[in-house]
Order: C-alpha cells, then sequence, then structure tokens
C-alpha cells in the first residue's frame, strides 16, 4: 500500500495500553475481598452499557418446575386450559426468582435474558438468565428515569440485548418485564359425516381455521395482558412458537413473548440515526473464483 | 502424572486457587512428543488471520499453539457419596463443610414401604472436585507447556470437555495460542494469563481497562432425591396422597435446579479474587433417574479480567442506517 496523504487521526495507542496490562499482572494482587461482578454479556455489549453510563453487576438466574397434571393431554376438544396455566405459573415464578436475585444485589433491572421453555408431558420448565445492571455512580454515570427507589423495588426483566436496551432508552422508553403468553389447543376432529361428505371438495375447513385462529389470538392476547399488567404500554420483539407436542401430537402449543415496554420521557425522544454509504466490498475473503467468470466479475458473490 | 489442581499455596480448596499451576507446571509432567514439537523454531497458531493480524497490533507475538489434556474417571461410590451416605436422612452424611443440601418429608405418614417418607437436594461435592480437577490439571499442563516457551499469555483458549458416559470416564481438553507481549514484563510467579478471548473482542477489551487473568470455570452438581410428593407430580400421578388437581410448583426440583446455577456462580466467583468474570457461558446437562430421581449439572465458564486503569468508557456510539 501507498503512504497516506490525509492528515494522521489520533487513534488509540493498543500497544501502549497491552504493556500497561501486562504490567498490573506482573505484581501479584493483593488479596481482596471485593464481591467479583459477574455478567454473560459479550464484550461489545459490556463497552456499549459502560458508554451509556450503566453497570453490570452479576449474572442471574430463575428456574421454575410446574406440574401437569396427568391427563391433560387426553383427547379432547377445545382449549387446554391447564396447561397454559401451567406455563403461566412457571413463567412467573421463574421472573419473580430472576427479579429476586436482581434486587439481591442492587440492580436496576435484568438483560439479556435468555428465555428456555421446555414443555413435557407432566411438567413445564421456564430457565431465565441474564445480567442485573444498574446505572453508574459518578461522572458519566447514566440515569434511572424510575428513581432509584422505585427501580429497586420492581427491577425490570428484558430479553433485549444490551444494544437493544441501550437504543431503547436513548428513545425516551425503558422495558418493565417479560410479557408472556400460551395457549394450548386440541387439534379438532370432523365427524365422520363431515369428513366423508368433504372428500371430494376443495373447501376450508372451518373448525380448523377457528380453533387454530383462536388459539393464536389468544396466546397473543394473553401476552398482551400481561404487559398491561406489568406496567408496559407494549409490546417490542414478540416472539411466536408454535407447534404439536412431541408426547401428542394431537395437541398444538402456541406461545407469544417480548418485552413489555413504557414510555418513561415526556415524549418519544427521536434517535435520528445518520444515513451511510459503507463502501466494504461485500466479498469477505478474496474468492480466486470470481476472476474466472465473467458475472461474478464485480465480486458481489460470497 | 502429577496433579495440579488445588495447589495453590496454602490452600487445600481447589476453588480458592486463581493460580492453578505452580509457577512453570510441575516439571516432567508433559510427554515427550510435547516438547520435541515445542522445541521446534517454527511458530504455530490456532488463530484466524484477522485474529493474527489484531494480535500483531496490540504488540503480542504468537510463539506456539499449546495444549493440555486430562482424562478423569471417578467413581459414585467413593466416600462421601449418595450410596454411602445410605438412603436415610437421620445416618447423617459425610457432605462437604459448607456444601448445599435440603431435605423434604412426606406429609402423609406411614403409607407403605415403596412410600418415599423422605426426599433430598444434595450438592455432589466428590464430583465438582473431580471435574474441578480435571479441569484444572488440563488447564495447567496447557500453562506449562506455554511456560516452557516462556510465554506471557494464551490466548484463544478453547476447552472441550466431553463425558463418555459409558465408560464412567470425561476428557479434558485445552487449547490455545500462546503469546509473549513485546517488550512487556513476565506476569506474576511466572503464570501466564490466558482468555477465551483473541483478535478484535481482545482488542476492545484492552482498551476499555480490562486485562485478562485467566479462564476460569466450575462445574456444580445437585442430586435430586425425589419424595413422595415430587415423584407424583414428576411422574404425573394426579390425585395421589394430597396432589391438587391444578398446576403445582414442584418445589423440589425448583430449588435444586437454582441451587446448581447458584453454586456454579459462586465456585467461579471464588476463583475471582475480586475480579471480574466477562462473557459468562452457562450451560445444563440433566439426567433422570427415576421419577422425580435426577441429577443437574451446571457448567459455568468465562474471562477473569482485572481492570488495570480507571474507568474510560468509549464514546457512546452514533447510531446509522446503512444505505446498500
Amino acid at each position: 500500500m501507498s503512504q497516506s496523504t490525509s492528515a494522521p487521526v489520533p487513534v488509540p495507542d493498543i500497544r501502549a495500553e497491552m504493556l500497561k496490562g501486562a504490567q498490573a499482572l506482573a505484581t501479584p494482587a493483593p488479596p481482596s475481598k471485593e464481591r467479583g461482578i459477574t455478567s454473560d454479556l459479550s464484550v461489545d455489549e459490556a463497552l456499549l452499557l459502560h458508554a451509556a453510563g450503566w453497570e453490570p453487576l452479576d449474572l442471574v438466574v430463575g428456574v421454575a418446575v410446574v406440574s401437569v397434571p396427568v391427563g391433560v393431554w387426553n383427547w379432547g376438544r377445545g382449549s387446554i386450559s391447564l396447561a397454559s396455566d401451567a406455563h403461566n405459573a412457571a413463567v412467573d415464578q421463574a421472573a419473580r426468582l430472576l427479579r429476586g436475585e436482581c434486587t439481591k444485589v442492587h440492580g436496576h433491572g435484568v438483560v439479556g435474558v435468555r428465555v428456555d421453555v421446555s414443555v413435557q408431558t407432566h411438567h413445564i420448565d421456564v430457565e431465565l438468565v441474564g445480567t442485573a445492571v444498574r446505572p453508574m455512580a459518578g461522572p458519566g454515570g447514566g440515569k434511572d428515569p424510575r428513581g432509584t427507589d422505585a427501580a429497586l423495588a420492581m427491577p425490570f426483566v428484558s430479553d433485549l440485548s444490551a444494544r437493544d436496551f441501550t437504543l431503547l432508552e436513548r428513545a425516551g422508553w425503558l422495558p418493565v418485564g417479560l410479557a408472556f403468553g400460551a395457549s394450548f389447543v386440541y387439534a379438532p376432529r370432523r365427524s365422520a359425516g363431515t369428513a366423508m361428505k368433504q372428500t371430494r371438495q376443495n373447501v376450508e375447513l372451518t373448525n380448523y381455521t377457528e380453533a387454530m385462529y383462536s388459539a393464536r389470538e389468544s396466546a397473543m392476547e394473553k401476552m398482551q395482558h400481561s404487559a398491561l399488567e406489568a406496567g408496559g404500554q407494549g409490546v417490542v420483539q414478540v416472539k411466536i412458537t408454535e407447534g404439536p407436542m412431541s408426547f401428542a401430537r394431537h395437541a398444538i402449543g402456541f406461545t407469544a413473548w417480548g418485552t413489555a415496554v413504557k414510555l418513561v420521557a415526556d415524549a418519544h425522544q427521536f434517535v435520528q440515526p445518520e444515513v451511510v454509504l459503507p463502501l466494504d466490498d461485500a466479498v469477505v475473503t478474496f474468492d480466486a473464483q470470481s476472476l474466472r467468470s465473467s458475472n461474478q466479475g464485480r465480486g458481489g458473490r460470497r | 502424572m502429577s496433579d495440579a489442581a488445588g495447589s495453590g499455596p496454602g490452600s487445600a480448596d481447589p476453588f480458592d486457587a486463581p493460580e492453578i499451576a505452580p509457577p512453570g507446571g510441575p516439571a516432567g509432567d508433559l510427554p515427550e512428543a510435547a516438547l520435541r514439537r515445542l522445541e521446534s523454531s517454527s511458530f504455530s497458531s490456532g488463530l484466524s488471520v484477522p485474529d493474527f493480524a489484531a494480535c500483531l497490533d496490540l504488540g503480542l507475538q504468537p510463539v506456539a499453539l499449546v495444549q493440555g489434556f486430562c482424562v478423569m474417571q471417578w467413581g459414585w461410590y467413593g466416600p462421601g457419596s449418595s450410596t454411602m451416605r445410605g438412603m436415610s436422612p437421620y445416618v447423617g452424611g459425610q457432605l462437604a463443610p459448607g456444601s448445599y443440601s435440603e431435605t423434604y418429608r412426606c406429609p402423609h405418614g406411614y403409607v407403605s414401604a415403596e412410600h418415599r417418607a423422605w426426599g433430598q437436594n444434595i450438592e455432589q461435592s466428590w464430583v465438582e472436585e473431580a471435574w474441578a480437577q480435571g479441569y484444572h490439571t488440563a488447564y495447567g499442563r496447557m500453562l506449562e507447556e506455554a511456560g516452557t516457551m516462556g510465554a506471557h499469555g494464551v490466548i484463544g483458549v478453547a476447552d472441550l470437555v466431553s463425558n463418555v458416559a459409558d465408560t464412567g470416564t470425561t476428557e479434558f481438553h485445552f487449547l490455545g495460542t500462546a503469546v509473549k507481549v513485546e517488550g512487556g514484563p513476565p506476569p506474576a510467579g511466572g503464570v501466564p494469563w490466558s482468555t477465551y478471548l483473541a483478535g478484535q473482542r481482545l482488542t476492545k477489551s484492552i482498551e476499555a481497562g480490562f486485562m485478562p487473568v485467566a479462564v476460569v470455570a466450575a462445574l456444580a452438581s445437585v442430586r435430586v432425591w425425589a419424595y413422595c410428593m415430587t415423584e407424583y407430580y414428576m411422574d404425573g400421578a394426579m390425585g395421589g396422597w394430597g396432589t391438587n388437581m391444578g398446576p403445582a410448583l414442584v418445589e423440589q426440583v425448583s430449588k435444586a435446579h437454582m441451587a446448581s446455577r447458584q453454586l456454579a456462580r459462586k465456585h467461579v466467583r471464588q476463583q475471582l479474587a475480586g475480579d471480574e468474570l466477562h462473557g459468562a457461558m452457562i450451560s445444563i446437562a440433566t439426567r433422570e433417574l427415576s421419577a422425580g430421581d435426577e441429577v443437574i449439572d451446571c457448567t459455568l465458564r468465562g474471562n477473569r479480567m482485572r481492570r488495570f486503569k480507571d474507568f474510560d468508557p468509549v464514546a457512546l456510539p452514533r447510531p446509522t442506517v446503512r444505505l446498500s
């Protein structure tokens, strides 16, 4: 490469920093009674959170196992309410334990919560793992618009990444909690007569449509209800799962969950992103094949 | 091969020793092939080309690809195991002091000889110790290889722990790239530092003022001996002896799950000595033995990092939208 003609841009002297780091390890650290911070944030997430004036405190967990009474999955009609009750109870209990762990370390909330739900024949297991965070003290520290007391009394729980959290905060919003909804339904059956009659018809199977439609709506409705209950105005990053139970193919489960959010600023703050035109080549590494074919000459493929 | 675990000065607890291997590792512990390889004049590294470039930018000179290996077996019938303890909470156990246990009692009174009148959650400290010994021995050997080369640290560490259930053995394998800090002092005690990070992620951590100290990991193992209620719930025996008709929290299993994660966190924290754990990875393995009876193993690992300069956050990045 030829020399650069532009003015030198000040870059952090990373080698000097590395030497400083090495020197810090050259002498044994004095014994410390301090409680070490634990976090499952990625390096980028931790840096971003620091830049926004927040700091990680502790890796926190909440796990609950709730029983599903026997016979619940047997053939029937309509929705399987005992299964959705068990699902809700497990999520609520896991979130309560997660909040409890967060409160113990004086966290204002939990970000990046990984949600793991497993529906078994006789029990539903819910595992929540995330990192408790709080605004940093001193200059450069962030601020919790709810105030410290309110935040400690009811820490938020969110499955948003640290990136999404800082973006949301900048726009004047704050997560309040996980919003969850689940509904389970029996795959409907037609009477023998109807099935016979419809064999040669191209028709909508209305009972199927209705059952699936209302089960999906019901899961989302429960989710929205739980968001309102938690004090949120709406739900972002909704995820939907659906499918038959592996142990009961005639039963279909629908779940919907996301992070309930509320506006804490006076009004929505416009983030006003800068529009950039990246000049990066789309090809990540040199692709010798691209030289051989004229239609790949622009190197647009990977 | 000698045992490198828990050999920190004045410490009997393997979780209490941040510097796992003694300086330079035990002499003669490495196989001859390793020494032959390390004597070669070429360097090797497991880094990708971008990671390699970032490593040179940091002033880190790759020295060699280093590894450590250890195969462990542990029996289920040793002193302190649940088998030796006997199937009764009254006999008293050989549980390690301070370890977790919780007893559950049947609310029904005498029902039958088969009725599970009591149940217990116990921390299987003998399993945890064996795991820690295997992990730290393999880790110590990797550091020994690095120390033989005069390296200051090991970056891009990858560890593989595979359970071979049928043979009752567990293999621990460490790989990493040993590096020297150009013009830098050797680490205290001559024990190289280590990290799972490499490339830009390591660069960003250093820039933010966090120096890697060591990779840390711990296993927590909790055994659930189900009592009658847990058995009914987990087996779906609705209506049996006091279970209600609706869904109910299975307290014993829920608590065992929580305990396994909290214990893993505690074990890891004991290795931090006030430093921070970054990029924690938590993984769970459960083995169901019979209705409600299970073993919950929780592994937690991450990078132990030390802050070496005052808090110096990057400027809050500007959000952008790409045109493509």
